[in-house]
């Protein structure tokens, strides 16, 4: 994927989509500091409705802010989990996400899809599932 | 009927379904299990395999193949075992599921590596099985079933409960997103 080269901080937005629920954390490049995290559980009550495009909006729009605040100028974007709605890769969760980090101002980098594959001698081949 | 049962590995797939053949005698209806990742080593049902994990790549066309040659037009209860099972037709899915930091310390004790057993743990967080059991079958065939803290014996009572029909379906019980 190209991309311009980054002038000022750049960050990994990590997005973990479960089932029910979306986690969003920013750390820096190197993976080590956090800067800013939220769980669907943190903005929708009902837990159904965590894991909704809705509630991972939200959520980005805060943690934009927050890492704006802190002089972030884009993110690149860490996939992990298939999400609720049984979505393709990556999922409406994560695309409401970037969309959603994307109007708030930041840049939006790699999108990388890093969900870990059960195995056990044996795995899905390489383009089955999400 | 075809059964899948599936879940992350360590989830204890296999040492349920173990117990269910001895409840088996009691039953008017045959149950014969299979265990699929057998099958895909002995009948050699794969295609090349990845380095990273130590695993070969299921070859899923011929395991639809051979499972519609050796698990159908049965009278039997077919239940079909392996983290890959969800991948092929079947009335029903059973998800089997487990605390990851249970299921990452099952796996170390079965002997795998710390790689193995992590990454299969935050597969298990992130209720990837799940989602694919469900993407494939839809919320009227998925069975989830909590396996965290019961007995194989328990377990394989309630595989037996949803292959009777008592049970109802259900899907994102757990939340394991806290192992994360
Ligand atoms: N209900 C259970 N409670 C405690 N340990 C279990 C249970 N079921 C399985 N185990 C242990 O966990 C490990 C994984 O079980 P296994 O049946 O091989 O899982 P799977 O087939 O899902 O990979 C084994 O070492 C097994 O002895
Ligand atoms: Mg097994």
């Amino acid at each position: 994927m190209s991309q311009q080269e980054p002038e000022g901080r750049w960050a990994i937005a990590h997005v973990h989509a479960s089932f029910n629920n979306t986690i969003i954390t920013i750390t820096d490049e190197t993976g080590a500091e956090t800067l800013a995290k939220s769980s669907g559980g943190t903005v929708v009550k009902q837990n159904r409705d965590e894991a909704s495009p809705y509630a991972a909006m939200q959520m980005a729009e805060t943690v934009a802010e927050d890492i704006l605040a802190q002089g972030i100028e884009g993110v690149h974007v860490r996939v992990r989990g298939p999400g609720g709605n049984l979505q393709k890769n990556p999922g409406p969760g994560a695309q409401a996400t970037i969309r959603a980090l994307a109007r708030a101002g930041l840049e939006i980098g790699r999108i990388e899809d890093v969900t870990p594959i059960p195995h056990d001698g044996t795995r899905p081949p390489k383009n089955s599932g999400f | 009927m075809r059964l899948a049962v599936t879940g992350t590995p360590g989830t204890g797939k296999t040492t349920a379904t173990e117990h269910l053949d001895d409840r088996a005698s009691e039953r008017a209806q045959d149950t014969r299990v299979v265990h699929l990742n057998d099958v895909i080593r002995e009948a050699g049902l794969h295609d090349g395999e990845d380095p990273d994990r130590a695993s070969l790549y299921a070859d899923f066309e011929a395991l639809g193949e051979w499972l519609d040659e050796h698990a159908a037009g049965t009278d039997e209860d077919v239940v079909v075992e392996s983290h890959l099972a969800h991948h092929f037709d079947a009335h029903r899915v059973v998800v089997l599921r487990c605390a990851p930091e249970t299921l990452e310390s099952r796996l170390l004790e079965r002997g795998e590596t710390e790689e193995k057993a992590e990454e299969n743990a935050d597969a298990e967080a992130l209720d990837v099985i799940l989602a694919e059991a469900v993407d494939r079958h839809g919320t009227d065939a998925v069975y989830e079933i909590d396996a965290t803290d019961r007995s194989p014996e328990a377990v394989a009572d309630e595989i037996r409960a949803v292959l009777d029909g008592e049970r109802e379906p259900s899907a994102g019980t757990v939340d394991f997103t806290g192992w994360l």
